[in-house]
Parts: C-alpha cells; sequence; structure tokens
C-alpha cells in the first residue's frame, strides 16, 4: 500500500482512489465498506478539476471500475459507489441550483462540505436500527449471532441498557490460527464479546461447528451482512448461510440487521453465482502441495462471503424500518429507475 | 362511567346514539371502558367506534392548525389503544386519521415546497435538522408529488436535511417564506380531515362487498371450501359466489367461543345481535341458495382436509410481515392445509392491516373466559387445574398463500407495501 494518504492529500499528488479507500477503512474501524467508498469519491471529486457533468460521469465510472479491480471483494463497496452515481445523476437531473441549469461549482461544494456529514448519518442509521430492532430482543430470551458487524454490535448494546438477555456469539475458529488476518490477534467479533461482558450480558462463545447443537437454545438469530442483493438475500461472512439454513430448519426467526446504504444491485442465483473469485473450495492431490500450511489460509481469509437466499430471513432490519425480503427491491428499483 | 343515557345494552349502536348527545370527554371515556370491558369486541364494531369518535374529536376541536390536530388525535388514540392493545384496528384507524391530517396539511405547503426548494440548499446543515426530521426523509416519497425532488429513500444518507422538512407538529416553520397569498388560499384542514374520516367510515360499511367482488376469481364450480368461525367477511364472500356457482362449504366450528354464532350462520337464525345489526342479519344462509354445507368441529379439519380445495379464511387483525392474528384454531386450520397443500386465502380488509411488527407473539393472543370451557359450576375440578381460554391464535405468513383485501388479491410478502401505503412511518408509534 502506498503511503498513508492524509484525508486531505496534496492536490499535486495524482489521487490514488485505492490508497485512499483502503485508508478511509483502516483509520475509521467504525466506517462500512459502502460509506468508505462513497467518501473516497466524495474525495476524488473534490480533487479533480473536472467542470462538466459528463467528465465527472466518465472519471466517476472509470475510478469505480478501477476501485473494484482493485479490491478482492467488491460487493460491499459497489453498494456505496452505486448510490453515489445514482444520487449525483439524480441530483443533476432535477431542477435547482444543483440541477443542469445551476453551477456545477456548487455541487462540488455541497459534497465537499458534506463529506463528514454522510458519514455521521451513516453511524446515525445504526442507532436508528438499534432503535427498530430492541423490540426483537425480548427479555430472558437467548441471542445468537455471528461475525464482526458493527450493526449488530450496537444494537446489541443498546438492548443491553434495558433488558436482560443472554448472548451466543459464533466466532470463527480458522480466524484464530491465521495469525495474520486479525492484527491484534484477537478473532472477529471478540471486542463486541468483550463489551456486551462488560454490560452484564452473558455471552457463550462457540465455535462454527456447535452452531447445530446451540441452536435449540436460543430464541432468534440476528446477523449482519455486507450487502443486501436485490432478491433480499444476504452476502455475509462466511457461515452466515449455514446458520441460516440450520435457523430454518429449527423454526427459529431469523433476522438480518443493515443498513440501506448495503443495498446493492446484484441478483445471486446461488453460492456460486458471486461476483467475486473466492478460492475456497480446493481441489487438491499431494503433488499439489509442495508445503502444506500456505494454501489453506487462503480459503479461510476474513474476506470470504457466502450468499444467504431471502427464503430464510425473517426480516430485514433497516433505517428505514422493519423490511421483509422481498421490499428490498423496491428501495432498489427506487433508486435506479 | 357507563353509558348511563341509553337504555340498549352497552354496545356499538348504544355508543353511536349516545355520541350524539354526550360531550366529548364522555364519550372518550364510554368508548375506553366499552374497550376494556369488552363490551366492543368485532374489529369492525371497534374500528367504526374509533371512526365516529375521531370525527366528534375532529369536529369539536376549533383549530385550523394540522399541528394541534394531530397532537389531539395522538392523545385521544394513545388513550383508546392503552385501553385495549390487542384490538389493534383501533390503532389503525387513529394512524390513518393521522395520516389523513399530514397529508392535508402537505398538500397545503406543497406549492410553497417547490418554491423555497431553491433558494434552501445553501442554508448550512445543522445537526438538528437532520437529528429532528431524519424520520420525515423517509416518508416523502409516499407523497403524491410527481416531481424528481422527491428524496428517495436510499438517498437520505447523501442528500441535503429537506428544505422544509417541518412536520405540522412545528407549524411555525411551516409558514411559507413571503408567501402569504398562498396563505390566505389555505383550506379549511379540519373540514378535509372530516370528509376523509366519512370515506374511512364508508370504507368500513363497503369493505365486505368490496371483497365479495374477488369471490368469483377464487371460487370454482363443484369446489370443497372450508372455513372457520362465523366471519361475516368470509360469508359474504361464499354467498356472493354461492349467487352463480355451485359448491360445498365445510364449516368448521369452534368450541367453546364462537360455536354458537357458528351455527348461527350456518343455519340462518341470526341471534338479535345489536352489535351486529345491519343487513348481514337478515341474509340467507348458504343453505337456501342450495349449497351444501357441512359443520364439523375443528377437531375434525385435519381429516377432512385431504378433501378440501381450498381454505378460506377470516381473521381479527393482520400484520406487516404477513401474519395474521384470528379466531382459536386458525392455526391448526392452516397448518393442515399447509400439510395438505392446500390454498389457504385469508379475506380481510385492509383497516384490519396493522403496520405493528409480532415481536412478540405470546402478546398479541388474548385469553377469554375461561368457564366457557369448564362452567364454574364445576367447582371441584375448576379448583384443582388451570383453565384456559385463548380466543386469538397467531398464524404465521408462511402458512397464507393469498390475502384478499377490499384492494384486491395479495401476497403475504406484498403487504409490507399495503402498510407503507396506508400508514406514514411518523405515525406507526404515535
Amino acid at each position: 500500500m502506498a503511503a498513508p494518504t492524509p484525508t486531505a492529500p496534496d492536490v499535486t499528488k495524482p489521487f490514488d482512489i485505492v490508497a485512499t479507500y483502503n485508508e478511509l477503512l483502516r483509520s475509521d474501524p467504525d466506517l462500512t465498506m459502502p460509506i468508505a467508498a462513497i467518501e473516497a469519491l466524495v474525495l476524488l471529486l473534490t480533487h479533480s478539476p473536472s467542470s462538466t457533468i459528463s467528465e465527472t460521469l466518465d472519471l466517476l465510472e472509470k475510478s469505480t471500475t478501477h476501485l473494484k479491480k482493485s479490491i478482492p471483494n467488491p460487493i460491499g463497496l459497489s453498494a456505496g459507489t452505486d448510490l453515489f452515481q445514482r444520487y449525483l445523476i439524480t441530483t443533476l437531473q432535477r431542477p435547482g441550483q444543483l440541477g443542469p441549469a445551476g453551477d456545477f461549482n456548487a455541487i462540488r461544494a455541497h459534497l465537499l462540505s458534506n463529506g463528514r456529514l454522510f458519514i455521521r448519518r451513516a453511524k446515525e442509521s445504526r442507532d436508528k436500527i438499534a432503535a427498530f430492532g430492541r423490540g426483537f430482543i425480548r427479555d430472558g430470551s437467548t441471542v445468537l449471532t455471528n461475525g464482526g458487524s458493527r450493526v449488530v454490535a450496537s444494537l446489541l448494546q443498546k438492548a443491553a441498557d434495558e433488558k436482560r438477555f443472554k448472548v451466543i456469539y459464533v466466532l470463527s475458529p480458522a480466524k484464530a490460527n491465521d495469525g495474520d488476518a486479525s492484527p491484534g490477534g484477537d478473532v472477529e467479533g471478540m471486542e463486541t464479546v468483550r463489551e456486551l461482558r462488560a454490560n452484564g450480558v452473558p455471552v457463550a462463545t462457540i465455535p462454527e461447528s456447535a452452531v447445530a447443537y446451540s441452536l435449540g437454545k436460543a430464541d432468534v438469530v440476528i446477523v449482519g451482512a455486507e450487502g443486501v442483493v436485490e432478491n433480499g438475500g444476504i452476502v455475509s461472512r462466511m457461515g452466515t448461510y449455514q446458520i441460516g439454513l440450520l435457523a430454518k430448519a429449527m423454526g427459529k426467526p431469523f433476522y438480518v440487521v443493515a443498513e440501506s446504504h448495503k443495498f446493492v444491485r446484484i441478483y445471486p442465483l446461488g453460492q456460486y453465482d458471486l461476483p467475486i473469485e473466492q478460492h475456497v473450495i480446493n481441489y487438491q492431490t499431494a503433488e499439489d502441495i509442495p508445503d502444506g500450511s500456505k494454501q489453506q489460509s487462503l480459503a479461510h481469509s476474513s474476506d470470504v462471503v457466502d450468499f444467504t437466499p431471502p427464503h430464510l430471513i425473517s426480516a430485514l432490519i433497516t433505517d428505514s424500518g422493519v423490511l421483509t425480503p422481498s421490499a428490498v427491491s423496491e428501495e432498489l428499483i427506487k433508486i435506479w429507475f | 362511567m357507563p353509558p348511563t343515557s341509553v337504555a340498549l345494552t352497552p354496545g356499538l349502536t348504544s355508543y353511536l346514539k349516545s355520541l350524539k348527545t354526550n360531550p366529548i370527554d364522555t364519550s372518550i371515556d364510554n368508548l375506553i371502558s366499552l374497550l376494556k370491558r369488552r363490551q366492543i369486541r368485532h374489529s369492525r364494531s371497534c374500528a367504526t367506534a374509533t371512526a365516529y369518535l375521531l370525527l366528534r374529536v375532529i369536529s369539536a376541536c376549533r383549530t385550523n392548525d394540522a399541528g394541534k390536530l394531530i397532537e389531539r388525535v395522538q392523545s385521544v388514540g394513545r388513550r383508546l389503544v392503552a385501553a385495549q392493545p390487542r384490538e389493534m384496528v383501533v390503532g389503525n384507524i387513529v394512524r390513518r386519521v393521522l395520516g389523513l391530517i399530514r397529508d392535508e396539511a402537505e398538500d397545503d405547503r406543497d406549492a410553497d415546497f417547490n418554491l423555497s426548494e431553491a433558494g434552501s440548499e445553501s442554508q448550512p446543515q445543522t445537526p438538528r435538522a437532520t437529528d429532528d426530521h431524519s424520520d420525515s426523509l423517509f416518508t416523502r416519497h409516499e407523497r403524491p408529488t410527481v416531481s424528481m425532488s422527491t428524496p428517495i429513500s436510499m438517498f437520505s444518507l447523501l442528500s441535503h436535511p429537506e428544505p422544509e422538512p417541518s412536520l405540522p407538529g412545528t407549524p411555525a416553520s411551516a409558514s411559507p417564506s413571503g408567501r402569504l397569498l398562498g396563505h390566505t388560499q389555505t383550506k379549511d384542514i379540519r373540514a378535509e380531515v372530516i370528509d376523509g374520516i366519512g370515506e374511512i367510515i364508508d370504507e368500513l360499511g363497503q369493505v365486505d362487498d368490496q371483497i365479495a367482488a374477488y369471490a368469483l376469481d377464487h371460487i370454482h364450480s363443484n369446489e370443497i371450501i372450508l372455513t372457520h368461525t362465523s366471519s361475516t367477511t368470509v360469508q359474504r364472500f361464499l354467498l356472493k359466489a354461492a349467487a352463480k356457482r355451485k359448491f360445498t362449504v365445510i364449516h368448521a366450528e369452534s368450541y367453546p367461543n364462537n360455536h354458537e354464532a357458528t351455527h348461527a350462520t350456518v343455519s340462518g337464525n341470526q341471534p338479535a345481535d345489536e352489535e351486529l345489526l345491519s343487513t348481514e342479519s337478515f341474509q340467507k344462509p348458504l343453505t337456501e341458495l342450495g349449497i351444501t354445507v357441512i359443520l364439523i368441529p375443528d377437531s375434525a379439519v385435519f381429516a377432512l382436509m385431504s378433501r378440501v380445495n381450498k381454505v378460506i379464511l377470516g381473521t381479527h387483525s393482520v400484520l406487516a410481515n404477513g401474519g395474521l392474528v384470528a379466531a382459536a384454531g386458525t392455526r391448526v386450520i392452516a397448518r393442515a392445509a399447509k400439510v395438505h397443500q392446500t390454498p389457504v386465502v385469508v379475506v380481510s380488509g385492509v383497516y384490519k392491516l396493522s403496520p405493528v411488527y409480532p415481536f412478540d407473539f405470546d402478546s398479541l393472543i388474548e385469553y377469554g373466559d375461561a368457564s366457557k370451557v369448564i362452567p364454574f359450576e364445576d367447582g371441584d375440578l375448576v379448583d384443582q387445574i388451570d383453565v384456559q381460554n385463548p380466543l386469538y391464535d397467531y398464524v404465521p405468513a408462511e402458512l397464507v398463500d393469498l390475502y384478499i383485501t377490499n384492494l384486491g388479491g395479495h401476497a403475504p410478502s406484498y403487504l409490507y407495501r399495503i402498510v407503507s401505503d396506508h400508514y406514514r412511518r411518523e405515525d406507526i408509534s404515535f
């Protein structure tokens, strides 16, 4: 990675969108991928000298493609870039000072001055989700969750203030062996576990293999998502799909918590239809493995995701309310058409 | 505070009569006590009583200020809902009326909205604006505006704070800048809202006929239809189809709460129940139209289900996730139908559709008079055992194939859309 780019880098330096994106993600652990992408694009626009609409859109398109290519799993971030692009087009089309008749510099100024506002709103939407979602956690119930979703964490924290409940936290043991993936030497989600415990919430941590065993003790499953796709399914941390299947089989409600800016316009038909390369299933014979351990860590790197189809999801708790999976497509249609 | 002025037994009819003469506060208290004592219990009766009461409340409010009207309706609504939280139609009607007031207030302001938009975008983005009004950002798209300026919910992240995000609750900011003309043209919001409530009341009266209009699409010749309890909506639906087609109805009674009413429906001997005193009571039973009606106890449902072509159910209320709360025994029937892959059709007026999400299914179930199960004369037995008489069942959405409302047929997963069409998001928890 290039030298850390400050949030307002030198104008003379050529703007590197990928580095900016990575830097943004690293500098603020609370930032989600779509918002980091939007933020990076805003910075890009404020640095670019373009003054016409088509020039801007072209630049946006190119940088987006570049960014998507350079990131191993661009599903989450593409939600942000799409949203930003549509927003720009809609703003430019509508009458008013920001529209075609208006001053193009005005929109640039608006974006620049509001970059922080976007991020704050994105974080606020987590509070809103927490407010919507509190009702799903009842006194005396047990919640099963997984991954390191910040929305789930904030929901559970909020609920902890007023309810007594227990949490079963599914931790991925693969990550623990995988030294370099987590710089703190911590399993993903462990921090949430610690915070919840500090708040007096009894938390049990279980490995992924114990989900079926433990699910009988849980009343509700709440998971986060990296992206919510068009048919209402979710793209999420590897292992979510199996939790969904098990929850369905056991008749437990399976709720997804996600901000509405994570809605992304892809329509995966199954696990192997996601627009990303994941080498999860690696067939090997003895001669393929010169030194065995290297190959295995790839399959368990932090970025692998799976797709949970909509029929496994009871409801999506978003900042625009509690939605059924079929409501997702409508939200998407609203911004695209 | 029982209704003293009327000699009739307390119920909808007597309540509506007393509404004309009693002062508002007495009327509110009356309805609250009627709801609490369950002297008004059918969904539609509750809805009608609520609508008429709100009509009185609004017409007694001597103000044209939308904010004050909303406040007044909210405070009355809160008390009514608190009186009987399981009667969700009460809350639904209150929400619809609140939505009406908001619509009228916004229509009024719409012209000003477009004008003030251009000027206000250079306004500093105060955090207050987003905090207080972020909810209204999401609801703008429900307004019938055509311009692209309506923010779309996902864009709310990026968009400006609304130039005019004020709810009618803050009317000070609602006055248009420099458009005094627009203000003098302001129509009488109160009159419009009263008209709107009148429409809701009309809708409550027509809802069964509207639903019945879809009957011929769903009931075919020589089908065997299974139904449960004595829902007037279902009866209307079947009668409408019976006028044209011959089919068989298996009618499951629901002992101990509804069996007498079911028997009456089947035999056509409606008791003189003034709460339902309307055209339905004078209806011919299905048998007179040449329909074979088979009355069975609901314990026999599973045995007969394999022969049934379609299950048509009435409901108490419908929830936003597509589930429903209906008379006890409904879930068994829906489950049996699922096992036999028999389609389950639920007929319900839109007024029963509640934006409430069922977080806690158990809290939706109402428990009734235990003496109906075991009369208290059986003192010995009653002492030794715990007798329960749940009145309702929660039926999850996946057990229902189709909802027929007065707007047409909908899949359960589509109900959220109808909810967002009928209720404003800011009113969902008022």
